[in-house]
């Protein structure tokens, strides 16, 4: 069994190297001299980060620092995503928390949420389309925090629900048997025990937001988000390394995210299992 | 409860539900006539691409997520069995999720300094003398860049239900005798059956719903999705509508399948 088992584990290894292979790239050539996206570097520059522009020059030659499109989308983003966090907090640990009791409904309600991750981004995205059309209405912040925030609460539900302390409802059948008041019950009892859990799912709430294109590009208006506007750039630009020195910029920030998110998720860890 | 139900039905059920009657009007340039008509449905069942589009469609989607299992159930089989230490798992599975939470975009072009003419695989086989090979702008580049981001999704679910299966009932198989393998498959495979399942309906729709990856790599290849998306960016909303419908449909047995035989219910509560 000894060989199979250190294969196995070789598997997992290969398999995480795989996924991150093309992210190393990204970051590698983001400081390359030429500005074709090719092996081997010319050089190590970092002009596509910080070089003053010197005329007019194509889009896709202008640097991080001076394109002023991608600070308004990245300042939009960031508020985007923030109110998709908390909102996605509230949904999933309301929601989270109604599952666990034997009350009417609640399989209903566990598969309409799960509907919003299950039906295809496309088909949403269309119908959203025509219903706000229909409405008369114009596609603002909340319509694309909404068509997010859809997506992002079932992700949220799985995570946190699948890492509830299998004895919480005895602490707080105990605390109401000792007529604590609901109110404090959530208090002193259960936010304590599921902070760790409220906080990440906050924090995933903000990253699959921060990536999202397939939905949020129905919703596209005014100033885009991030993946919007990196979206559009990249369909009329050729792709120089200005883009990768985007993309490391913007996944350095999942990426904190989520080491943030395993730090959190492994102290809840180290006391189960 | 109420905020979910809220949030779902408003985000969710109604815009969806618009879909239906928009795909019984008429279209005529520029905008949308509600007089019932069944010619949105009848020209596209009888359209002469149709049939090649959704075999496409289910190809590409049911290879991505027979694919995915061959990697994600290892994988999770060796996170639940053999790496005991916990941080170091929750580590590892937080780290499996970056692909995933990269930029759309930015996942998609990544490729290409890994599979393009001059990208690191030619690189590295024209040093060993080789011919540089095509990779990008074919379904091998649109297998790999799903596979990076859906396999994610296939794995997790399979290892929520590996961690709820109970030690004794291996070590009892051990003790009768059973052999390495029954172990394998009439206690491990079959007990991850609800996570497996739910893995596929998972991979499954992301793939279908996903119309910006073909639409970059596929090499011309044409999906369901990404004939929803050109019909709805040129406003033919009747014609997308009653595509959108075919999809629905895929979605509600998908869920059906979730319901009844992945018991997803079960993987998350329940107990």
């Amino acid at each position: 069994m000894g060989i199979v088992d250190n294969l196995l584990k070789l598997l997992v290894i290969a398999f995480v190297g795989l996924i991150y292979l093309p992210a190393v790239l990204v970051v590698i050539l983001s400081f390359n001299q030429s500005s074709a996206i090719a092996f081997p570097l010319t050089g190590l520059t970092l002009d596509w980060y910080v070089k003053k522009p010197v005329g007019y020059e194509y889009a896709a030659l202008v640097s991080l620092l001076y394109d002023w499109g991608f600070w308004d989308a990245l300042r939009n983003s960031v508020t985007n995503s923030l109110a998709v966090a908390a909102l996605t907090a509230v949904i999933v640990t309301s929601s989270a928390l109604a599952l666990r009791h034997r009350v009417r409904g609640r399989d209903q309600l566990f598969y309409l949420i799960l509907l919003g991750f299950i039906v295809p981004g496309v088909t949403l995205g269309l119908g959203s389309t025509i219903l706000y059309s229909v409405l008369h209405m114009e596609y603002s912040f909340w319509s694309v925090v909404l068509i997010n925030v859809v997506y992002t609460v079932p992700f949220g539900l799985i995570l946190m629900m699948s890492r509830f302390d299998p004895d919480l409802v005895e602490y707080e059948r105990a605390a109401s048997t000792l007529r604590a008041a609901p109110i404090s019950v959530f208090r002193r009892i259960t936010a304590p025990l599921i902070r760790w859990e409220i906080i990440s799912a906050t924090i995933f709430g903000f990253l699959l937001s921060w990536g999202e294109l397939i939905r949020t590009g129905f919703m596209l208006k005014g100033t885009p988000v991030l993946s919007v506007y990196v979206y559009t750039q990249l369909s009329v630009n050729p792709l120089t390394p200005k883009f990768y020195a985007m993309g490391t910029l913007i996944s350095a920030v999942s990426f904190v995210g989520l080491v943030i998110l395993g730090f959190l998720l492994s102290r809840g860890a180290g006391g189960q299992r | 409860m109420l905020p979910g139900l809220a949030t779902s039905v408003l985000g969710v059920i109604i815009p969806l539900l618009i879909l239906v009657p928009v795909s019984f009007y008429k279209f005529r340039f520029p905008t949308v006539i509600p007089e019932f008509t069944l010619t949105n449905y009848v020209g596209y069942i009888f359209s002469a691409q149709t049939a090649s589009i959704l075999l496409n469609t289910f190809g590409l989607s049911g290879l991505t997520c027979f694919l995915a299992f061959l990697i994600g159930y290892p994988v999770a089989y060796t996170l639940t069995f053999k790496i005991r230490n916990a941080v170091l798992k929750t580590y590892i599975i937080s780290l499996l999720m970056v692909p995933f939470l990269i930029d759309w975009s930015i996942r998609t072009v990544a490729w290409i300094s890994v599979l393009g003419v001059h990208g690191f695989i030619n690189y590295m086989l024209s040093s060993a003398g080789i011919e540089p090979i095509r990779l990008l702008l074919s379904p091998v580049s649109l297998y790999v860049i799903w596979l990076q981001t859906y396999t994610l999704f296939m794995m997790f679910p399979i290892y929520l239900a590996m961690q709820r299966i109970d030690p004794d009932y291996i070590r009892a198989a051990q003790v009768l005798r059973a052999s390495p393998r029954r172990v394998q498959y009439d206690i491990i495979f079959k007990l991850s059956m609800p996570g497996i399942v739910t893995g596929f309906a998972f991979v499954f729709v992301s793939t279908l719903g996903d119309y910006v990856t073909p639409s970059l790599w596929a090499g011309g290849i044409q999906t369901l999705g990404l004939s929803i998306a050109s019909y709805a960016g040129n406003y033919l909303w009747p014609q997308a509508s009653a595509m959108s419908m075919i999809m629905l449909v895929m979605t509600l047995v998908v869920m059906y399948l979730l319901v009844t035989v992945g018991k997803i219910k079960k993987l998350l509560y329940e107990r």
